[in-house]
């Protein structure tokens, strides 16, 4: 009872946790300008592959750069891919899901079998695919993970909406005569949010991971820009001299998608009725 | 009239329970879900006890197994035979379970495994407590099932349980609950998920048993209509409290609690026949 | 039990088939670039066009997929546009590094996922099954290629146990074919076996609160006895179910994890067809990796059924 203000500590130390994970990487890249002690792009030949000192907390590259200025700029593109590609998956999938729910019938068949076929290819083989057909660049590496994210929350949509539709007031809305967009947009969709806001933190930690492994194979951001993937790509060749070029970038990713982790966990934990005692 | 008359023939009765409570803790204090509970069952004798979903009566079943969730906290006192049921240690307790202590349970579908073959299953207590190896608990377990009236038990022990009727389902657990001559049964509303028809056989069998074996039954059910048809004694159980208890004929003619009568007021089948002789 | 064989070997085709659309579409979509990469980025639009016409890029895309699957029906999977090799026969070749890749892997994360989400579920809630969570959300956070290098820095590098990279048939030499093996296996054993801990967990969990293990209490079975005897069985069905779907998505990083030891399987292949814009390569490489996933599901998918005596009964009947 010493949460007097009802605040149960231990029910969301999941999400503070992760929360605060997110929060340093979000921070980072936000005001990467401000916090990075170099420029990510400032070279300096004197200083190539040096071990971590005070002037270069966490050493320099194969061509002087700060790596640690690096890393916090490399925060800026892995959550602009993330948030484009979470939001692609996440409006692409609850539309289609909510219509298949909402339909039923041939409509539904059709759409969720699509989403089945999509969902049976591996996730990395399919990004890589559509960066393929796309080219590559920064863009299409958002579009592609979109693509791969949308059979997931399409499911998630469409499961949801039944609940929803089984409810009494969405038949109350019908027998006013509300339009059926209306209803969908009005009385479903503010409905639905929590499971998906739950997913898409799950699908942000996923998005993080595969933009670091299409930037490590040379399809996703291209150098100079840095990103944790295509850091850790060219820190690969100089392993056994500079071993903190493959350590730091993987270590970012790491600290990153766990904090999206915890956070889908605890908000799944906090969010979920039957996880409650 | 209202004499408990096995009680004169022999000394000691096989269950006997003293001041149970049972209290499961909350945030805010406590629900107590058995309160100060007393009752005996002799050897021989099948005792009903009676009251609604929430009374308590399956409770006071589980404390007796000792197999209440975790979390609930028990005080009182359970003796079978000479054995002190609460003081015993987890291990000692599961030597008791299944042998000198049987539990037939509500909805003998779900309570069988469905991928293991009812022969095993029915000989799996001579297993586990008399080191028989599976074959040779296998062909007990077809002399358990003639004895439960089970056709062709030959062929029948190497049935699915999804391959056995209702009733038969429930002649398995019952002859699973045999299969050690146990001092006492525990039966929970072992009757309900049944039809009326299979309903009867199977409270035929029971007292079959008893008369063959002099085995113990403590009875837990709901229905009127069962306590007349088969037990010796009853316990009126209401929120935690036994409320009344005596023979079954004295119950029926004279009730003297409140809740008892209102009982029976509400139960078409007011007069079964046994009770009128 | 055959009738439920031919129903999920008719899916598999159906998906194949629409599996082998959908990735011909995708990689066709948009024309023009596979000349260049082939030709240079010189070439005159006449030798685009000449090349174009001589691998029939220039035609309705429908047209071209009619052509496509007639000759991979009849084995044949056209050239590289690269070098003019013979798309089949290469692609035979690499099929059982994958293969073995894919195996081990899937062997490193069930012996991890197994024991820890069964064992987690056992002490639901207790400071074992904390401490499981924990470690699955861990796993879960590294990027299995970051573990691919992490494991050569250590094993390679530092302690100089483990050669680098490369591969070597398990016939020609046994040994050298498992240390070569083993940090790739790893590296996509360990990040997976994340997910099917949970997997595992939850269905351990499910089991373990049916009556019919209460029943099993109730006869007096021991927590170990109730776990190997009464739960094993049927929390493997939805398990294995499950698992195989989960790391069959998780198995598309064969393409970085081969690409990072140097191992000439499927997935290098794959990643060769994209750099190069090769698409009889992409296609033929890509086709076989769904199929390896589509298999691996099949393949579980009637293993679960087996041991689920209420489907053999069902679909026999």
């Amino acid at each position: 009872m010493a949460t007097a203000a009802g605040f149960d500590f231990r029910r969301w130390r999941l999400v503070l946790l992760g929360g605060l994970l997110v929060g340093i990487v979000l921070f980072a890249a936000i005001f990467a300008p401000w916090v990075a002690p170099y420029s990510p792009f400032d070279l300096d030949v004197a200083k190539m592959l040096q071990g971590p000192s005070a002037a270069h907390w966490l050493g320099t590259d194969e061509l002087g750069r700060d790596v640690l200025s690096r890393a916090i700029y490399a925060a800026r593109i892995s959550m602009q891919v993330a948030l484009l590609a979470v939001t692609v998956g996440l409006v692409g999938g609850t539309l289609i899901g909510m219509t298949a729910a909402y339909f039923g019938g041939l409509v539904e068949q059709a759409l969720m079998r699509a989403m089945d076929l999509l969902f049976s290819f591996p996730a990395i083989l399919l990004a890589v695919v559509l960066m393929a057909s796309l080219g590559t660049s920064v863009l299409n590496a958002m579009i592609a993970i979109g693509i791969v994210f949308i059979p997931g929350f399409s499911r998630l949509a469409r499961a949801s909406t039944q609940a929803v539709l089984r409810q009494q007031y969405i038949e109350a809305a019908r027998s006013i005569g509300m339009s059926d967009i209306r209803i969908i947009f009005r009385e479903i969709l503010p409905n639905i949010t929590a499971p998906l806001m739950v997913e898409a933190a799950v699908a942000f930690a996923y998005a993080v991971l595969l933009e670091s492994a299409l930037s490590f194979l040379g399809l996703g951001a291209q150098p100079p820009d840095p990103s944790w993937g295509n850091m850790l790509s060219t820190g690969r060749g100089f392993m056994a001299q500079a071993p903190w070029l493959s350590i730091v970038p993987g270590m970012a990713m790491f600290i990153c998608v766990l904090g999206f982790n915890l956070l889908g966990d605890g908000l799944r934990d906090v969010t979920d009725p039957h996880m409650r005692e | 009239m209202d004499i408990r008359s096995r009680a004169l023939q022999d000394g000691r009765p096989t269950l006997s329970i003293r001041d149970l409570t049972v209290d499961f803790p909350k945030r805010d204090g406590a629900f107590r879900a058995v309160d100060g509970v007393s009752l005996d069952v002799w050897p021989g004798e099948i005792v009903g006890v009676i009251g609604e979903s929430g009374s308590g009566k399956t409770m006071t079943a589980l404390s007796t197994l000792r197999m209440l969730p975790k979390r609930a906290v028990v005080s009182g006192s359970i003796e079978l035979g000479q054995r002190r049921i609460l003081d015993l240690s987890p291990a000692d307790m599961r030597k008791l379970r299944g042998d000198r202590l049987s539990f037939i349970p509500q909805d003998a579908m779900r309570a069988l495994n469905p991928t293991m073959r009812i022969g095993r299953q029915v000989g799996e207590p001579l297993v586990l407590h008399r080191n028989l190896s599976f074959k040779a608990a296998v062909s007990r377990a077809v002399d358990l099932l003639r004895a439960v009236h089970v056709r062709e038990p030959e062929r029948r022990v190497e049935d699915y349980p999804h391959g056995f009727s209702g009733g038969m389902q429930q002649r398995a657990m019952i002859a699973m609950g045999l299969a050690l001559e146990p001092e006492l049964i525990i039966a929970d509303e072992p009757t309900t998920a049944l039809d009326v028809t299979v309903q009867a056989q199977v409270l035929k069998l029971l007292k079959e048993i008893r008369d063959r074996e002099a085995t113990s039954i403590l009875f837990i059910t709901h229905d009127l209509g069962v306590v007349a048809e088969l037990c010796d004694w009853v316990y009126v159980m209401y929120r935690g409290r036994i409320v009344e208890q005596g023979s079954v004929e004295r119950i029926f003619m004279d009730p003297r609690d409140d809740y008892t009568k209102m009982l029976l007021a509400s139960t078409p089948t007011l007069f079964p026949r046994e009770a009128a002789i | 039990m055959i009738r439920l064989v031919l129903t999920r070997l008719a899916g598999f085709v159906l998906t194949l088939f629409a599996a082998s659309v959908v990735l011909f579409v995708t990689i066709n979509v948009l024309p023009g670039s596979a000349a260049k990469s082939a030709l240079g980025i010189h070439a005159t639009a006449q030798a685009i066009q000449r090349f174009e016409a001589q691998h029939g890029l220039d035609r309705p895309l429908l047209v071209q997929y009619a052509e496509w699957l007639g000759r991979i029906l009849q084995g044949d999977f056209g050239t590289s546009f690269q070098n003019g090799v013979a798309v089949g026969p290469e692609l035979l070749k690499r099929l059982p590094v994958t293969l073995e890749l894919a195996t081990f892997a899937f062997i490193i994360a069930n012996l991890i996922a197994i024991p820890l989400g069964a064992w987690a579920a056992r002490r639901h809630q207790k400071g074992a099954d904390r401490s499981i969570t924990f470690l699955a959300t861990i796993l879960g956070a590294i990027p299995n290629f970051w573990l691919a290098t992490l494991l050569v820095l250590v094993f390679t590098l530092t302690l100089r146990w483990l050669p680098p990279g490369g591969f070597t048939p398990f016939t020609a030499n046994p040994m050298m074919n498992l240390k070569q093996m083993i940090m790739p296996a790893l590296s996509l054993g360990v990040v997976s076996s994340a997910l099917l801990i949970r997997i595992m967990r939850a269905s351990m969990l499910e089991v373990l609160s049916t009556d019919y293990v209460r029943t099993a209490e109730a006869k007096g079975a021991s927590s170990r006895t109730i776990v190997f005897r009464h739960s094993m069985r049927n929390a493997f069905i939805p398990y294995l179910n499950v698992a195989a779907v989960e790391f069959g998505f998780l198995f598309g990083s064969v393409v970085v994890i081969e690409d990072i030891f140097l191992l000439p399987g499927v997935g290098s292949f794959v990643l060769v067809g994209i750099i190069n814009r090769d698409y009889p390569v992409l296609l033929a490489g890509a086709l076989a990796i769904t199929l390896f996933v589509l298999t691996l599901n099949l393949v579980v998918d009637l293993i679960a059924s087996l041991l689920d005596p209420r489907q053999v009964k069902a679909r026999n009947a």
